[in-house]
Order: C-alpha cells, then structure tokens, then sequence
C-alpha cells in the first residue's frame, strides 16, 4: 500500500529526527551562510560579552576621571578621555549593559502583548475586532519618541518606565501583524476541525494557531528589537535616560555633541558609532531571519 | 506482435505530411539544490495539423513540463539535456531568444488552467483581447474589429458588452472563453491546453470542451492536451499518450488505449476509476501499489517496475522494447510483458454493507425538515438553502450534487453545526432533535457527527505531529486519556492501514493520500454514525482516490457507519452512494436511489448534468445545453429557479409557481412541473443501467 518507505516526501534526512529539529536545523543552514547574519551576529556578540563583563573589559573604571581631560585617542585611550577626564572606551563598554537590558525587555514584552491582542483581534472578529482595530491605527499614529517622553517626565526615567512605554508602543504594530496572519489561518479546515470536536477558544487560538504564525512573530521579534534599541538610545539622548554619571550611550552623546565644534569628535563619535553598530546588526540578523523565514 | 526501433525517428505521425508537432527523445532536467534531478526521459511523439494529442497521467509524471517545455517555456530551473521540438519543422530548442518570442506570439499558444490568472485583473477584457491583436502588427482599429471577431468566435454573445468589463466580473467560463480567443488571435500552429477545464463546473466545462471541438474542426491548429480526467482526453483527443515517471509508456489512438489498455499502468490506471456503473458492492477499484518516484529517481530500465504486477527480473535488468501493437499503425507499449496483460489480477470483489432505511417505526440516523440558511450580506438576504429535507439510514451513503453555488457545501456546514440552520428547521440524530450549532450540541452529538475535508492540508494541523492530531481527538470525542488513548490511536491507525511509523510524521511528511487517511482515521476517532465528506477525494490522483473510496467503503461495512457524500464526480458518486440529492439554488430538485437517478427519466437539471460528464468510456450521449449561468442566490428566477436555464421549461407555469418537490415514484423525488412519464417520453432511451453489464 502506500506505506512505502519512499512515502516520505522529505528526501535524504535521517528517519529518527523529529520535523521539528529538521526544520529548524534547515533554516539554521540556510542563515548560517548569510554573511549578513554572521557579521551582524558578530557584533551584536561583542556587545553582549562587553553589557556581561564590562569592567573585567575595560581598561579603566567607566566613571574614574583621574586621567588628562580631552586627551584625543592613543594606545592608553583609545576613544580618548572627555571633559572630566574619563575614559571614553570604558564608558563606551559599560554603556552596553544599559541598552541591552532595556531593548529586548521592551521588544520582548510589546511581542507578547502584540501576540495576544492580534490574536484576539484575528480571532474573535467581530465588534471586538473593529473597535481594537481602531484604537491600534490611533496607536499607530502616535510619535513614538514624543508619547515616550511625555510619559518618561511624567512617570520618571525608571527603567521599568521605558520599557513598559516602548513595550505599549509596539504592541499594536505587532497585534496587526499577527492579526493579519491569524485572519488567514482561522479559515483553514483544522480550525473547523477543532470547533467539531469542541475545542474551546482559547485552544484553538494558543494550541492550534499559534505554532502556524510563529514564523511572522519571530520575523516581528527581531525586527522590534532593533527599533526597540533605537528608540532606547534615542529617549536616553533626549534626557530620558539614566541620570548624568552612568555611561548610557544616549547620554554620552547628547552631552558631547555640542562639543564636535571645539574639536572633541571623540567624545560623541564613539557613543554614536556604539548605537549605530548596535541597530544596524540587529538589523542585519532581522533580515537575514525575515528572508530565511518566508522562503521556508 | 512485431518490436520496432523507436531511437531518434520518433513516433511517426498517423496522417501524412509534416507533423505540426514533432517531440523527439525529449530529456528535461530540473535543478534542485544544485543536483539535476530527470523529470523527462526520451519523451517521443509528433501531433499532425488539425490532430489533437493528449497526455494523461498522474501528478509528478511530466505531462506538464512536456507542454512548457514544447514552447520551451520552462521554469528557471528547468533545463532541456537533449533531444528536439520543432513546430511547423522549426526546432524550437534552437531558437534565439528573438526567434522564440516571435515563435511564441505567431505560431503557438497556450491556454492554462487558471483563466483568471491569464488574465490581467486591472485592465478591462476589451483592451486585452485587442492587445492579442496588436501585437500581430494590426492597426488599432482593425484590431478592436478583430478582437470582437474572436470573441464571438468563442461563442460570447454579447461580446461587446464582454469587453467593457474587467476579468473579476466574468465567471470562470466566460474567462476561459476570452482566454483561449486570445490563444487563437494569432491562428496558431500549435495550442497547448494545460488542464483548461479542471476549476469548471461539470455543465461549464462542457460547453468549453464543445467549444474546443468546435474550433478545432474550424482551424488547422495541432492541439495537444493535458488533462488528468481520462474522460475529456477521451472525449476530445484523437491519440492519447499515457505518461509515468517522465516517459510515455503507452501510446496509441484514444478509443483503443482506454477500451484495450497495453501497458501494467494503463491498466491500473483505468481500473481504478469507477466505471460502467460499477458500485462498491460488486466490486473494489483497482489500486496501483507504492507511489510515484521521486523527481531525479535512479529508473535505469523499466520506470513501472516499482509497482508493476508483472514484474520479473527481466523488467529489473533489461530496458523494456518499444512494443508496436496491431491495429494503429502508431500504437506502442513500452513493456516486456504486453502478451501477460491479461494476467493482472481483477480487482477484488466489493464489500457487503447492510442499509436500514428509517421508516415509521425506525427513525433514521439523521433526519432534516424544513432546514434552511439565509446568509446576510449587507442587509440582503441570501438565501443558500431553502427548505430541504433529508433522512439518511444506518449504513446509508447519500450523495449530494450539484455545480458549485448550488449550496452543497453549505447544506453540509448546516448538518454539522458550522454554520447553524435558521431557525424553524429540524435537524434530528436517531430520532432525537439536536440543537443547530455545533456549540450547543451535546459531546455525544458532536461524537456522532464528524467531517472529512476536501483539502487534507487545510484540514490537518500542519505543526501537529499525526500521532497528537489522532490522539487529541480520541480523547475530545471519547474522554479517554494518556496510554488508552494512544493505545486506541495506534488501532486507528492501523485500521486506516497507516504504519506506526507515520504517527510521528508532521502532514507535510506525507503524501497526498496518507494525509487524507489521517484526515479519515481523525473523523472516525470517536467511532461516529454519520460522516460528512466534502470532496474528499478531489483533489487526488485517481489510483490514490480508488484506495480512499476503497477505504471508505471497507469502513463502513465493518462501522455501519452513515456516509453524506458531496462530489461533482458522477462516477465516484455512482460506486459510492445508495442515495442521490441533487441540488440547485439551494434547493433540492431530485432525490432518489442511486440507479434511478442515473437511469432516468430525470429532473431536466439532472439530465443536463450527467449529460455534461465525459466518459471514459466512450458512451454515446446527447449533450444537454445549460444556458446561461447559475443566478445568484440573493436573487433566485420567479417560479421554478431552474426555468430560466431549463431546456424543457413550460413558459406561463415554471416561471410563475415554484413546483414542490414531489415522490414520482418510491423513494424517488423531485421538484418538477412536468409529469414524470412525459419525462420519461421527452428523454427517450433511458442511460444503459449498472446491472446491465
């Protein structure tokens, strides 16, 4: 009958490992050999071992501001020092644990929101759906950085403030994502299926759907983390960082900048190439994921 | 019996003169992750002027890549190793790319299967139709003249209010018509017809394959034809080529290769479709063991031998000859064995299945009245049934027909509870009234009552294992849980002839046929009386159909289970079905048993309908024209719904009163003014009956 062995359609796998692992190991291949991947990993690797270790890195304490001030770079320094004598390197490796600690809370927390409400909005339908959508458009409409200062001057500069604002400001971006996916999956048979042997709601959304739109939610994942780290750093140069000493990057720059006329361009340069490296090989990772995900 | 050189000669053509087609020792790669994988090996035949050549075969055999790679139209990967086409003598092969795009736009056309994707959705018909012409070098104004020409070639005929409308507004026959009077603008030498019927209704396809006669017999044009319905290949094409695995294996004229088949796979190929009026009773349908190889797969002498019934070492060692057959002059099997043809088992015989059909003091498993479903769309109501009532006994199989928007699907949907009835009808299991929608139903009612999918990969959970599809619903349906449920989950399995291995394969593991199985084994989980199956084999080759209705058969004969069977396929509703519902507007117009329905004398829709159906067997038929297309629901023709497309319509009595539906004799009724004997009269000869053969 048709249990012949050849009845396997994928060719050349070993039997014993699961579809899962097969899969995943595939798309794991494939990105291995993006060189976009691989450099972006690379230094968003550098920067996770520097927010781990930052002072045994470090070649000075981020706050010791014994050295000459304004020293341009040298072996000593190589960043340089700034106005009060700190080493800009050091601070510029300290300053990673801050934004890597935020950004992917942020990211993390508005994903999960999203995901939720998407699937509710995709799911559900109806009134509930049209008065979300709503409210996800008006959302939409909102300047990030602008709703993220109002409530940073309002709720103070915490952490958790940050977090928790950026989180909120992404979750309808990612509830419209989900939305759309969900929407094309709650009309396939097995979700008729279910309703036949009387599945309730909530499993057919959490235990039958969602595994089918996790590829658009990891797509989504990684690409809120890389504007997550960007909105970061960009609340942190508006003021509503860490307060003065800490060696944020957002902070580093907003108070240097104005100094890139007197000559001091260390002082800013290195803080802002810090953030652009950061954004830009999370993004690199983003696309690389993105395009493996939708050719799989 | 004589064994002939077939090598770089080719397949000579049956009529004189130089062939208009002429494919000789085709190879075909594809590139599959930097490996070229042979989708055709030596593919060999020639189509004269004004001839119509059809290939048949299975999914995978390379019917279609030989009509792309005839206009050397392949895809990216695709790669022609060697061998030759030429059209009109030309080697297309040859070409320069110049060379081809003029070879494409003058010589040779193409009609696909999907009409709305041959067409461009934001410009209006008119303007494409006229581009045709254009393109051909003629004016602007000789081309819109043209362009209304052709249209009313095709049988439009209304052609210039045809053009002031964009695709979308057309139904799927009118679009295949524009497409294919766009195909025949440049009085091609060669059409290729890539399943151009599969997405039509029964009755539409019809007129489209009429229209495709038509037209040959006005043009010279060479047509070559794919088509996995053995039916239209019969009904339309003078030759027929039977493909497997890259190769043609059998070859010769329609009527011969389907009365007389000479290869193993034409054989297995015929037999498992249902036909002369078989039923799942008398006989089992043929399966072809094993599966299609794989694109690529190492078949270094015969490509049928996997699955062959005959065989023997000689089919593993040696290349099988080209076996020239008496009778046409081109007619050939490849096979070793063409004189044992005769020795491959028949089928075995069909399975005892027991029907109770309810009656006054045995109510049936499930009963309907006066059920209907209105849907809204913008605060219109669209009436998609209207007033159906239905009984079905232990063991029974109702077939329901009917074109698409006839309401099969949605009568289905209203049994189950997906889309609940409005209120006021009844719908009963066993005698017992069960509420309307599937939410409200009882466990045990929702136990009683599963479906079976069209599309197994809609209807299977693509990211569940088939061991936690099977077992979750062993335990929703019956309450048991953890090591009885898996226990309960391997028997199902095995009673589906699935191996435990499969259980721990996700869906897209499998193939096309062991998913359906799953889709089966799951809707069996909870040892249901009723089972609503829609299409369930539509969408799969017919070898794998015949074990699935086999299948289905075998499981109710041992369940007693109820079966609700939706198709357009007459003939597998004809082996499966006790029972035939014929639907129309959501309206039921005739219902009866089986072999009355197909005997006659009918409702005139029911007529229409299995006139419209190609047989393979060549059966003599007067086609039935349905004019016009099916209205819309929302808003259904005065009286009879039927009349304005009725052929038999009584002006002043079917357009005005609504015919009840009426038993003309027992157990078999329908909905029509005219008096059953004067349709008996009108029909003249009855069609041959089952038991005659």
């Amino acid at each position: 009958m048709t249990d012949h062995p050849s009845s396997i359609v994928v060719p050349g796998q070993m039997p014993d490992v699961s579809e899962r692992k097969q899969a995943r190991r595939e798309n794991w291949r494939l990105i291995r050999r993006r060189p976009a991947f691989l450099i972006g990993m690379a230094i968003l690797l550098v920067w996770v071992v520097c927010a781990l270790f930052p002072l045994t890195i470090a070649p000075h304490h981020p706050l010791d501001f014994r050295t000459g001030l304004n020293q341009s770079p040298s072996w000593d320094h190589p960043f340089g020092t700034d106005q009060t004598g700190r080493d800009v390197f050091s601070r510029v490796i300290a300053g990673a644990r801050d934004i890597l600690r935020i950004a992917p809370a942020a990211a993390v927390l508005g994903v999960l929101f999203g995901v939720i409400l998407g699937m509710l909005m995709g799911y559900i339908r109806g009134w509930f759906d049209i008065i979300a959508s709503r409210i996800v458009e008006s959302f939409l409409a909102l300047p990030v950085v602008l709703v993220g200062l109002l409530a940073v001057t309002t709720m103070g500069n915490s952490a958790w403030v940050v977090i928790g604002v950026v989180a909120a400001l992404f979750t309808p971006i990612v509830a419209r994502t989900v939305r759309a996916a969900v929407l094309a999956e709650r009309e396939l048979d097995y979700v008729t299926s279910a309703k036949l042997r009387g599945e309730s709601t909530m499993f057919i959304m959490f235990r039958e759907i969602l595994p089918n739109v996790m590829g658009p939610i990891v797509v989504e994942l990684t690409v809120r983390l890389g504007y997550a780290v960007f909105t970061v750093a960009t609340l942190s140069f508006l003021g509503a960082g860490p307060p003065p000493p800490s060696p944020d990057w957002g902070s580093q720059v907003s108070d240097n900048y104005s100094s890139i006329v007197s000559g001091f361009w260390w002082r800013t340069f290195f803080p802002a190439g810090a953030i652009a490296s950061l954004v830009i090989s999370v993004n690199m990772i983003a696309d690389s994921v993105q395009s493996v995900m939708e050719a799989s | 019996m004589t064994i002939v050189d077939m090598g770089h000669g080719g397949a000579r053509s049956a009529t004189a003169g130089a062939p208009a087609l002429e494919v000789d020792d085709l190879n075909v790669v594809y590139t599959v992750r930097g490996i070229d994988r042979e989708v055709l090996r030596g593919v060999s035949f020639t189509v004269a002027p004004g001839e119509a050549f059809g290939l048949v075969g299975e999914s995978g055999c390379g019917k279609s890549t030989t009509a792309y790679a005839a206009l050397r139209y392949l895809p990216r990967n695709g790669k022609i190793v060697s061998g030759s086409v030429r059209v009109g003598g030309r080697d297309v092969t040859a070409m320069s790319d110049a060379a081809l795009q003029e070879f494409r736009a003058r010589e040779a056309s193409m009609v696909y299967q999907d009409p709305a994707q041959a067409m461009n959705p934001t410009l209006r018909v008119g303007k494409q139709v006229v581009e045709a012409f254009t393109v051909l070098g003629h004016s602007a104004p000789d081309a819109a003249k043209l362009a209304l020409e052709a249209l009313r070639k095709v049988r439009i005929a209304d052609p210039e209010r045809v053009m002031d409308r964009y695709p979308f507004q057309l139904s799927g026959g009118m679009q295949q018509r524009v497409v294919i009077a766009m195909a025949l603008a440049c009085h091609p030498k060669l059409l290729v017809l890539d399943e151009p019927t599969t997405g039509l209704d029964a009755t539409v396809e019809a007129e489209v394959l009429d229209l495709v006669r038509v037209l040959r017999q006005e043009t010279d044009a060479a047509v070559l034809m794919i088509a996995h319905n053995l039916g239209i290949i019969r009904s339309l094409c003078d030759r027929v080529g039977v493909m497997y695995a890259g190769k043609i294996v059998e070859q010769g004229p329609s009527a011969e290769v389907f009365d007389s088949p000479q290869h193993p796979y034409t054989v297995g190929l015929l037999r498992s479709l249902p036909r002369h009026g078989v039923r799942k009773t008398e006989r089992s349908l043929a399966t072809i063991p094993g599966i299609l190889p794989l694109i690529g797969a190492h078949l270094p002498t015969c490509v049928f031998v996997d699955r062959c019934p005959l065989a023997d070492d000689k089919c593993r060692t040696e290349v099988p000859p080209v076996v020239a057959l008496e009778g046409d002059p081109n007619r050939f099997s490849r096979c070793h064995h063409v004189d044992r043809i005769a020795d491959i088992p028949e089928p075995e015989p069909g399975v005892p299945i027991t029907v109770l059909s309810p009656s006054a003091d045995q109510p049936g498993v499930l009963e309907l009245s006066h059920i209907s479903k209105t849907f809204r769309q913008r605060n219109h109501a669209v009436p998609a049934l209207v007033d159906v009532e239905l009984e079905l006994g232990e063991g029974e199989t109702l077939g329901i027909v009917g074109e698409s928007g006839s309401g099969k699907s949605t009568l289905a949907r209203a049994m189950l509870g997906i889309d609940a009835a409005d209120a006021g009808g009844v719908l009963a299991l066993n005698g017992t009234q069960v509420p309307p929608s599937t939410t409200e139903r009882s466990a045990d009612d929702k136990r009683a009552l599963q479906m079976v999918f069209q599309n197994p990969d809609s209807a299977l959970n693509r990211s569940w294992s088939v061991r936690r599809i099977l077992a979750r619903s062993v335990t929703k349906l019956t309450g048991v849980k953890g090591a009885a449920a898996n226990k309960r989950v391997e028997a199902l399995a095995a009673h589906l002839r699935l191996t435990p291995r499969h259980l721990d394969l996700k869906p897209r593991q499998l193939s096309g046929g062991l998913k359906q199985r799953v889709a089966i084994a799951r809707a069996f989980a909870g040892d249901p009386r009723i089972v609503v199956c829609d299409e369930p084999t539509s969408a799969l080759d017919v070898s794998v159909q015949a074990a699935i209705l086999n299948l289905l058969a075998d499981l109710q004969s041992a369940e007693r289970t109820s079966y609700v069977f939706i198709t357009h396929d007459m003939g597998v509703v004809r082996y499966l079905a006790d029972r035939i519902a014929v639907l129309y507007l959501g309206r039921i117009q005739e219902i009866g048993p089986t072999n009355e329905v197909f005997n006659g004398p009918n409702h005139p829709y029911t007529e229409a309908l299995l006139s419209a159906i190609p047989s393979v067997d060549g059966e003599e038929k007067t086609r039935i024209r349905l004019e016009g297309e099916i209205p819309s629901p929302a808003n259904p023709p005065s009286g009879c719904v039927f009349h304005p497309r009725c052929p038999r319509a009584m002006p002043g009595v079917c357009d005005t009163t609504e015919p009840q539906l009426v038993e003309v004799a027992a157990g078999h009724s329908m909905r029509c003014h005219i008096p059953f004997d004067e349709l008996g009269r009108l029909q003249g000869v009855p069609l041959p009956t089952p038991n005659d053969d």
